[in-house]
């Protein structure tokens, strides 16, 4: 994990008590971490009262250094103790770096959930739905009688909110061959899941 | 159940009585050919010629011929409801057995090329699958996501189509049992007895 001087002079600058004072560095952080969590509230900073006494531009010099800081030390699954390095170097106080780290640690998970769904994957499958029906007959043929399954894959596709669908029909027969599949792969899943 | 065969229909076939046996046998071969591949005008009027009447009567009965089969085929008829179907033509016990033979033999074929013309959905027709662990992205380093890659083949009206799809344990997981529990669905009490009573 390595910054460049413009990232760890914004760094500094959050840790400078003259330009963020200690009641403020908490709520920043705070901010910094819900602000990456979810576009809307990214602007939240800007209505909070706690920072009517603070100089508008080290406050989004020092909400950009942290929100790099977070991304970065999320991304390459960083240490406590090699942010704590970082933020020493930026003449962070142990105060603030363990405040930080608490506060960074706590949402830690969801920053990860959110940095794994960039970029792009097939659809994923998230549930299924399925119907039986008795073909009976149609216009060119009298006593089909099979049974037919029809079969809805939902996904999910990065990025969309709504749910795909993948439609198709099987016989009983062809139902099997999907099922004893999706039960080898399951197999396969359990036999690794023990190693 | 008998095959109630019309008018227009009984007319077409009495030609055949009045031809030798031998060349209804070969009517019956070209019938058949002809559901596999379409008609083809060619063969009535060479065959009309060499027998001596118009190209409409070989036309004829050779449609009609093709028209009996389907439409038996169509209904799955039993020998002996077609014997008794056909009994209304008139017909000689040599060219009733010789139509029963036609029938016997090609009902199967004639079912399947019927099935196939048939309105179709897209249905199912292989899912190969593989294991992966996701390690890392370019925005996320250091992660052991496991992955289960489908590649589901479907076909529609002899067009093959591929879907790629992924899924994580626990929904491959659901997604087995729920199919699963589909599968036994057409075990259960309900579903024997309604299709015991669909004849």
């Amino acid at each position: 994990m390595e910054f460049g001087s413009s990232v760890l002079e914004e760094l500094s600058i959050a840790g400078d008590t003259a330009h963020i004072s200690d009641q403020c560095f908490n709520i920043l952080v705070t901010h910094a971490c819900q602000g990456l969590l979810a576009a809307s509230n990214r602007d939240d900073i800007a209505n909070d009262t706690s920072f009517k006494d603070t100089d508008k531009g080290s406050l989004k010099s020092a909400y950009s250094g942290l929100v790099t800081l977070i991304t970065e030390a999320t991304k390459w699954d960083a240490e406590p103790s090699s942010i704590g390095a970082v933020l020493e170097e930026c003449k962070f106080t142990i105060d603030r770096i363990n405040s930080f780290n608490n506060i960074y640690l706590a949402k830690k998970p969801l920053i990860q959930i959110l940095l794994g769904s960039i970029g792009k994957s097939p659809p994923h499958i998230v549930d299924v739905d399925w119907r039986l029906d008795y073909y009976i007959k149609n216009n060119h043929l009298d006593k089909v009688n099979q049974p037919v399954y029809l079969i809805t894959l939902k996904t999910e596709i990065p990025g969309n909110s709504e749910l795909q669908e993948i439609q198709f029909s099987c016989s009983m027969e062809q139902l099997q061959d999907l099922v004893g599949k999706l039960k080898d792969s399951t197999k396969c899943l359990e036999k690794i899941g023990q190693m | 159940m008998l095959l109630v065969l019309e008018d227009e229909h009984k007319k077409h076939l009495s030609f055949l009585p009045s031809v030798d046996i031998a060349v209804v046998k070969e009517f019956c071969r070209i019938s058949m050919e002809f559901i596999r591949k379409g008609t083809n005008p060619k063969v009535y009027t060479s065959a009309a010629q060499k027998l001596g009447v118009e190209a409409d009567q070989v036309q004829n009965g050779v449609e009609g011929l093709m028209y009996l089969l389907t439409e038996s085929s169509k209904l799955m008829l039993n020998q002996v409801d077609y014997q008794d179907s056909i009994i209304v033509l008139g017909f000689s016990e040599d060219l009733r057995e010789m139509l029963l033979q036609l029938y016997k033999e090609n009902r199967k074929e004639v079912r399947t090329i019927l099935s196939e013309i048939s309105m179709d959905l897209p249905h199912y027709r292989n899912l190969e699958w593989r294991f992966d662990v996701q390690l890392a992205s370019r925005s996320l380093r250091r992660q052991t996501t496991p992955l289960i890659l489908f590649k589901l083949h479907t076909e529609s009206y002899g067009e093959q189509e591929s879907h790629i799809l992924q899924t994580d344990p626990v929904n491959l997981v659901h997604l087995t049992k729920v199919l699963d529990e589909a599968l036994q669905e057409m075990k259960s009490p309900y579903c024997r007895r309604i299709v015991r009573n669909i004849k």
